[in-house]
């Protein structure tokens, strides 16, 4: 059944400070949402507020039409796993990984008792630590083991992959695909680690500053975005007229990258390099500037 | 210079190749410094020796000069020489793998030259 998280205006002010403004988002079941921003773009915040452990200043969080907020109903279709950290202000850190899926368990109706014993193996995660004393891939791994055994149809993962060993990561890209061709479940999964992650995002969707730059499927907007290098002037002859996201000089060189919109193209005939951008390069591009 | 480095080949090549590609379009001209390996290595994030083996390429090969406490300068006719070089291997480099992808699609000669002579777009 088709399925939709909607989130509308959605706006969060701490202490006077407005750290995520009027976002608009439609999440569909049945994929795998890739959600980057960096440190401080609110990626967090629009996650707990999507998934209602967070209330919003304005504008209304639905699935299907319902009200999130404290409406059990549209709870269990969510969940968001957050990210541990050996400061956790949750009472978290008291506990041993094995009681904390228990309590998972009973906030998590659909909970997977065998899935989650059966990853906590494949991550060789000692269940009997504390988790104040876990390291921060291992933090990490209980966060992912909540996440993929709450079977919750729209499943949100906080840095799934901080503080995780590249063979670790692997694995965890691998079973996340796994429970997605098993289940059509929707994840939304926020990375920094963008360029290993961009492969198995449909869609992404790109913060910044607590406003939402784009949401998009990942293969067109890699499609669309160009750098186009060369000598200055040859440069500005062939994007003249389009929308520059970022430059570079160096002497006489320049390059540039730049977005093209539906119906635009570069014009040939020009003695310049046109290359792709990686997901990473571009959201550098995008993001990049110094706050003022 | 302000290409963007990608995965497919060793980067000293593409750092090279950059530097050609620059000395072509009259982005650096003969007798003029070019950056040096510190300030490539500053550019492109990558490490300044990395940057020093493509540099050291063209000076073996007589593009790039070395002036003492000075740094690394476009030798005089190091444009022709690229020109000649890239022309020298146009055949082995381009020509021969339009003919393997033309022979697998089953594309007789006579169509390539053809298609080659019908194009509006390059003209002499």
């Amino acid at each position: 059944m088709m399925s939709k998280l909607t989130a509308k205006g959605i706006s969060k002010v701490y202490n006077g400070k407005e750290v995520l403004h009027e976002v608009d988002l439609e999440l569909e079941s049945g994929k795998i949402y890739g959600l980057i921003g960096r440190n401080g773009a609110g990626k967090t915040t629009l996650l707990s507020m999507l998934t209602a452990q967070n209330p919003v200043t304005r504008g209304s969080v639905t699935l299907d039409g319902k009200p999130m907020w404290e409406n059990p109903e549209a709870l269990e279709g969510v969940c968001f796993s957050r990210e541990l950290n050996p400061v956790s202000p949750n009472g978290a850190n008291t506990m041993k990984v094995k009681e904390y899926l228990r309590v998972a368990a009973t906030f998590l109706p659909h909970w997977d008792r065998e899935m989650a014993q059966r990853l906590a193996g494949e991550f060789g995660l000692d269940v009997g630590k504390r988790i104040s004393k876990l390291s921060k891939g291992m933090m990490s791994m209980v966060t992912i083991v909540v996440a993929l055994a709450s079977k919750a149809r729209f499943t949100f993962l906080d840095e799934p992959a901080a503080g995780l060993d590249v063979v670790a990561r692997e694995k965890f890209y691998r079973i996340l695909m796994e429970e997605y061709l098993d289940t059509g479940r929707t994840f939304v999964v926020s990375t920094h680690i963008i360029e290993e992650a961009s492969d198995i995002f449909e869609e992404v969707i790109i913060l910044d500053k607590g406003k939402l730059l784009l949401k998009e499927n990942t293969q067109e907007l890699l499609e669309r975005s160009y750098h186009v290098s060369g000598h200055t002037e040859e440069v500005e002859r062939a994007v003249s007229g389009k929308k520059v996201y970022h430059e570079e000089t160096m002497g006489r060189s320049r390059g540039v990258t730049l977005l093209l919109q539906p119906g635009e193209e570069l014009r040939p005939g020009y003695d310049v390099s046109i290359q792709h951008p990686s997901l990473q390069k571009l959201f550098v591009a995008l993001c990049g500037e110094e706050a003022d | 210079m302000n290409e963007i480095l990608t995965q497919e080949k060793s980067i000293y090549i593409q750092i090279k190749e950059m530097i050609e590609q620059d000395i072509l379009r009259d982005i650096l001209l003969e007798e003029e410094r070019v950056p040096s390996t510190n300030e490539l290595a500053r550019l492109y994030a990558i490490n300044p020796a990395t940057a020093a083996k493509g540099v050291n390429l063209l000076v073996d090969e007589g593009i790039l000069y070395k002036k003492r406490g000075i740094g690394m300068f476009v030798a005089e006719g190091a444009r022709e020489k690229i020109r000649a070089r890239r022309k020298k291997n146009f055949y082995q480099d381009y020509v021969k793998s339009l003919l393997a992808e033309a022979g697998s699609l089953g594309i007789t000669k006579k169509e390539l030259i053809e298609m080659i002579a019908e194009d509006r777009e390059y003209d002499e």
